[in-house]
């Protein structure tokens, strides 16, 4: 019996952790492919966004964009384009882009010409995909 | 008895292991459900998530450095070595709290020099980041070929910069990715801390709205940065810094930020929104020289400056 619980809780600590491994991996490579759409022309904010989404759930960050810079944001999910979908509103819920106005695009650009709080919200584009990691990208240019 | 006892442990050192595997599985998907409302809080991301997932309910977005130094240098503001880090004082940080937070500061740091077209002294805050990437066990970051395609960039500034702001990208990735989410707020925080150190006193020096102005937007800023540092308080030297920066919040309450939206424009063909919406700031100048002297404070007692 304590055998058959070893072996059990043994596996799923393999299972669990080449989950989570897997995962991992998954989000780099994922991440690395979305960096391509923000070009040499823009540098990067130098952060690293990711979520693990399942079904309907929508991850939310907070930024700051200043005036007078151009922004490029991109969101992956998966290796093909238009499997995210992200959303900005600003401080007071307005909504100021969605990507999928725009067939799900994989990045757009931003001009802010003041400085603007903001909420960034993703989720997983449920025709294409059920669940994954989810990536953003962010570059500026002055 | 030895037996007994080692498989008694050896079970529940499994169990515990097996238990957190499990554990950390279930909290990957442990994200609020969409309800379609367009409802903010039920729009946010549960806080109890994993290295995937967002800190204390949002992921949080540090504006880069690297932009203010830009605005800095177009103010006409001259080069000034004076506001920054000595690269010699690197060897003083002990603990990897210190390194973490001086990591940022660094990264700050050659920002600034490499916007003036400082070529040695970036080269020299480069080694310094490579050196304390290291002891803070940060692979694929930070190596000799970053710092050797830096050197091959001289006079391209777009370029260095860019290579400098991807390698923190791949600093912060490799962070989230090992579950030292906590080091890499450090770090954050480290670079903001420095940029508003040496903006506040360049202000105050000279007097430009503009930075001015980029100042008191920091308030949002500052609230991300203490809500990103709040879940690790419990951490030893976490406390006092956390509690410095609200300290520093109450400060930036007395500046009036108005925003007032204004519908986008899009141009499709370009792939552009134009964000109309504006933000006006209005901060006195006894206001300013208050902030200056409390990141003063807060900044140098991070480097090790008396």
């Amino acid at each position: 019996m304590r055998t058959k619980t070893l072996r059990i809780l043994m596996a799923s600590l393999i299972m669990g952790l080449a989950y989570i491994g897997n995962t991992s991996a998954q989000c780099d490579s994922i991440a690395r492919i979305c960096a391509d759409n923000v070009t040499a022309d823009y540098i990067s904010d130098g952060q690293s966004y990711r979520a693990l989404l399942n079904g309907d759930q929508v991850a939310e960050f907070r930024a700051t964009f200043y005036g007078g810079s151009t922004y490029r944001i991109a969101g992956c999910s998966g290796f093909t384009d238009g499997n995210l979908i992200f959303e900005i509103y600003d401080e007071d819920h307005n909504q100021l882009f969605a990507s999928s106005d725009y067939k799900n695009t994989p990045y757009w650009d931003f001009e802010f010409g003041s400085t603007v709080d903001c909420t960034i919200e993703a989720k997983l584009n449920l025709n294409n995909v059920k669940s994954g990691c989810a990536a953003m990208v962010i570059g500026f240019k002055q | 008895m030895t037996k007994s006892y080692f498989s008694n442990k050896w079970i529940g050192f499994s169990g515990a292991l097996a238990f957190a595997a499990i554990f950390m599985v279930g909290c990957v998907s442990d994200v609020k459900k969409d309800d379609g409302g367009g409802d903010e809080n039920a729009a946010a991301v549960d806080s109890s998530t994993t290295k995937l997932m967002s800190i204390g309910g949002s992921m949080f977005s540090i504006p880069s450095p690297i932009q203010t130094a830009m605005l800095i240098e177009k103010s006409g503001s001259d080069y000034n070595k004076q506001f920054l880090n000595d690269a010699k004082r690197v060897t003083t940080y002990a603990t990897n709290y210190q390194k973490a937070l001086n990591l940022g500061v660094y990264g700050a740091d050659v920002g600034y020099v490499t916007i003036y077209d400082q070529s040695q002294d970036a080269i020299k805050y480069m080694g310094v980041i490579n050196k304390l990437t290291d002891e803070l066990g940060i692979t694929g970051a930070f190596d000799e070929s970053t710092i050797k395609r830096f050197e091959n960039n001289f006079g391209k500034r777009d370029s260095m910069l860019n290579l400098v702001a991807v390698a923190y990208r791949n600093a912060d990735a490799f962070l989230k990715d090992n579950d030292r989410m906590n080091v890499g707020a450090l770090v954050l925080a480290g670079g903001w801390i420095e940029t508003l150190y040496f903006t506040t006193q360049i202000a105050v020096k000279d007097g430009n709205q503009d930075v001015i102005n980029r100042i008191g937007e920091q308030k949002y800023t500052l609230n991300n940065i203490v809500k990103m540092l709040t879940p690790y308080y419990n951490q030893p030297e976490y406390d006092v810094l956390v509690d410095e920066l609200i300290e520093l919040a109450y400060d930036f309450d007395a500046i009036d930020i108005q925003y007032t939206y204004e519908k986008p424009q899009v141009d499709i063909a370009n792939k552009t929104t134009k964000i109309n919406s504006r933000t006006d700031v209005v901060i006195t100048p006894e206001h300013l020289q208050a902030i200056a002297d409390k990141v003063k404070t807060i900044r140098n007692k991070i480097v090790g400056q008396q």
